[in-house]
């Protein structure tokens, strides 16, 4: 069976992220770029469902300008067979990006789609459910365990107090919770083995998709810092300001 | 030296703290304070003074002199050579709460710090400003920069940056007599006879204690990134060095066995590299400031694998990656604690590593054939960390009987190679004894010259480095 595992772009999850001085967003100039951190958890279920016979071909997507090509290539490096690159330097926002995704679905028709359940740029965690149901495929979000079985996937979702599992009719669209798997490290003779792996580009219009942001930043802010703690003489200092300072008392 | 004059009297002493210094005799204290991480010694002080400023330590000096009582100075206590034990009456100076960033001057890049600040409390610092501090190591959370000076901490990036010796512009000392001696204050240039700055860098607070440093600071790396190989031998450690070294600045070069790795999985939930098993691996780090930078280190990498040095290898993808591959070597000292390993620290020229772990490794493969071996190290300066971890069902005295027997042995071998037998930990109490393997009689005979013209009394941390007459 085929999978499609869409990978997106993302300011590395260990950079410190400094708000712009205009507040118009972040400065991402000359800061590390990496994969989605969520997105390399669905790369690795799908290389998983391979190495176990399940899944034949794994085809990466990502949507981005020309430098996304470098998560592409990490993915074809953990496993991935061949990519696909929509390249576009505009924004693309969560609706765009589904029905960009729905053109290659359309294009590609693999049995499974595997997505982070949210990229930790902007936090929408909306991609997955919008791609499901323009494609009219069910989905599994939140997945912490994936298990196909025939023509029928199981996911289990962490949900509170508990789990969930649901059973999806293939094909379908699962997207990735933290603990669904643990991603492996690119090993070097992959990703040299990666640079030969097929890569193609394609555009929105190709697709037949015009990105229109429907959303508008208004501001970006750094949240409040922190009150420093201080130290207290006595019991009752401390009795004293937990009633008349903090009024918790 | 133990306490031998009149009564010590808890508040005599407190009441010369006028700045809000504190004294503590609680048995926990005293247990807690008066001891590192070396757990060879029963730590024994008479009392924990801790002072907040550079006068109130004058002042303990001075009351020390009067009353012939043995200091010890005590910063994170992460020490391995028992440089910070008080284990005979001493009275433990402490610098936790000199624990201040003082001043900061940008455009000449330095930071001026009490001794009691940690390392990694300077280093976030730094990275406030946009700027790097670069002395790094595992214990990087709990030590202090006054102990990290007293015994030239060394750590992972000693490679590219050097040891903390290289970053002090000035310090501000209380010597053994008593006198406040301001060294260098934070000049690039400055030829003016005797850098006694020096004496007191790797001096363990035998001759005095540093009180207040002022450190260099310089740019932030940028793109970080780790590579972890799998080796397929000892010596080709040194023949995958000398292939980046060749073509790139390399930030680290670690290595460590497989052991190492297995005793890190144990004990916390780290990640395997690869798949493919190798006896030694190699970790080593450099900024990717370009493509072409990642591109001739892929290069490096295939003709490591050609030349049959590697096995196999993972390049981070991410600084978070970096960050976990970078696990698989800091946490090992913690993974063998529980052990009671018996720590050797060795160096020798780099040209020299390939002979020198050769012999040192037949030699130790000899003499403990009962004993589980861990080597990791700061492989690029020429630097190995042997642990022997005691078998469980041995006693921890003839344990360390047995592994002092041995050290002759290796300490001969790194004689012929005129390496040292403490390359970055000290010599404490646990290396004094040896330390004639790397110095000469009349090296030992002119220490002993300086500490008496510092420490007339012989009061600062006696006992510790070199015996004083």
């Amino acid at each position: 069976m085929k999978v499609l595992v869409a990978v997106k772009r993302v300011i590395d999850y260990n950079v410190k992220v400094r708000v712009k001085p205009d507040n118009t967003g972040v400065d991402l100039a000359n800061v590390k770029m990496a994969m989605n951190p969520f997105c390399e958890i669905a790369v690795e279920e799908a290389v998983r469902l391979k190495e176990k016979g399940i899944a034949s071909e794994i085809v990466a997507v990502t949507i981005g300008p020309k430098v996304s090509q470098e998560q592409l290539r990490t993915a074809l490096a953990l496993g991935a067979d061949r990519a696909i690159q929509v390249e576009t330097d505009d924004e693309v926002q969560s609706l765009d990006a589904a029905k960009m995704l729905k053109a290659v679905v359309d294009k590609e028709e693999p049995n499974l789609v595997i997505m982070g359940k949210q990229s930790i740029d902007t936090d929408n965690n909306q991609t997955g459910q919008m791609l499901a149901q323009l494609a009219g495929m069910p989905q599994g979000t939140f997945a912490s365990e994936v298990e196909v079985e025939g023509e029928k996937v199981k996911v289990t979702r962490e949900i509170d107090g508990g789990l969930l599992t649901v059973s999806l009719n293939l094909p379908a669209v699962v997207t990735t919770d933290l603990r669904l798997n643990e991603p492996r490290y690119a090993s070097l003779p992959n990703i040299m083995k990666a640079k030969k792996k097929p890569l193609e580009t394609v555009s929105p219009a190709d697709l037949g998709v015009e990105a229109a942001p429907r959303l508008k930043t208004l501001k970006v802010e750094e949240p409040q810092p922190r009150q420093p703690g201080i130290k207290v003489e006595s019991v009752e200092e401390l009795v004293d300001k937990l009633k008349n300072e903090a009024k918790v008392i | 030296m133990s306490s031998t004059g009149t009564a010590f009297d808890p508040q005599t002493l407190e009441s010369l703290l006028t700045d809000g210094g504190k004294v503590l005799t609680a048995p926990d204290d005293l247990a807690s304070y008066g001891c590192d991480w070396t757990r060879i010694y029963e730590p024994a002080p008479i009392a924990v003074v801790l002072p907040k400023s550079t006068e109130e330590v004058q002042a303990i000096v001075r009351f020390a002199n009067e009353q012939h009582m043995a200091l010890v100075p005590s910063g994170g206590r992460t020490g391995l050579s028992a440089g910070a034990v008080a284990a005979n009456g001493e009275l433990v100076v402490a610098f936790d709460r000199m624990n201040q960033i003082l001043d900061f001057n940008a455009s000449d890049r330095i930071v001026q710090c009490q001794a009691g600040v940690v390392t990694e409390q300077l280093q976030n610092f730094a990275e406030e400003q946009d700027l790097y501090y670069p002395v790094d190591f595992a214990s990087a959370g709990s030590s202090q920069l006054g102990g990290n000076l007293s015994t030239n901490a060394g750590g992972i990036k000693v490679i590219r940056y050097g040891m903390s010796r290289d970053w002090v512009a000035g310090l501000k000392v209380v010597t053994g007599s008593g006198e406040i001696l301001e060294l260098n204050r934070g000049l690039e240039k400055n030829n003016t006879g005797y850098d006694l700055r020096q004496l007191f860098i790797g001096g363990e607070g035998t001759l005095g204690f540093i009180t207040e440093a002022t450190m260099k600071l310089t740019r932030q790396p940028t793109g970080l990134t780790v590579m972890v190989l799998g080796l397929n031998d000892l010596t080709n450690t040194m023949d995958v060095l000398q292939a980046f070294r060749n073509k790139l600045d390399l930030t680290a070069y670690e290595f460590f066995s497989h052991e190492a790795i297995q005793h890190v999985q144990q004990h916390a939930e780290v990640q395997s590299p690869f798949e493919t098993e190798a006896p030694y691996y190699a970790l080593l780090e450099f900024e990717a400031i370009s493509d072409g930078v990642l591109e001739e280190a892929m290069g490096i990498f295939e003709q490591c694998v050609e030349s049959g040095w590697v096995l196999d290898g993972v390049i981070s993808q991410s600084e978070a990656q970096a960050e976990k591959l970078w696990q698989l070597r800091e946490r090992i000292s913690e993974s063998i604690a529980p052990r009671t390993p018996y720590k050797n620290d060795l160096s020798v020229r780099v040209s020299r590593v390939p002979e020198f772990l050769q012999e040192i490794d037949s030699v130790v493969q000899k003499e403990y054939p009962d004993f589980e071996i861990v080597w990791f190290g700061h492989i690029g300066d020429g630097n190995l960390h042997l642990n022997i971890l005691k078998p469980e069902d041995m006693e921890k005295a003839e344990f360390f009987r047995r592994c002092e027997t041995v050290n002759d042995l290796v300490f001969g071998i790194v004689e012929r190679y005129e390496g040292s037998v403490s390359a970055e930990h000290g010599v404490g109490m646990v290396k004094k004894k040896y330390l004639g393997y790397t110095k000469s009689e009349a090296e030992i005979a002119v220490m002993k010259g300086i500490k008496r013209v510092f420490d007339p009394n012989g009061i600062m941390n006696p006992g510790k480095l070199i015996d004083s007459e």
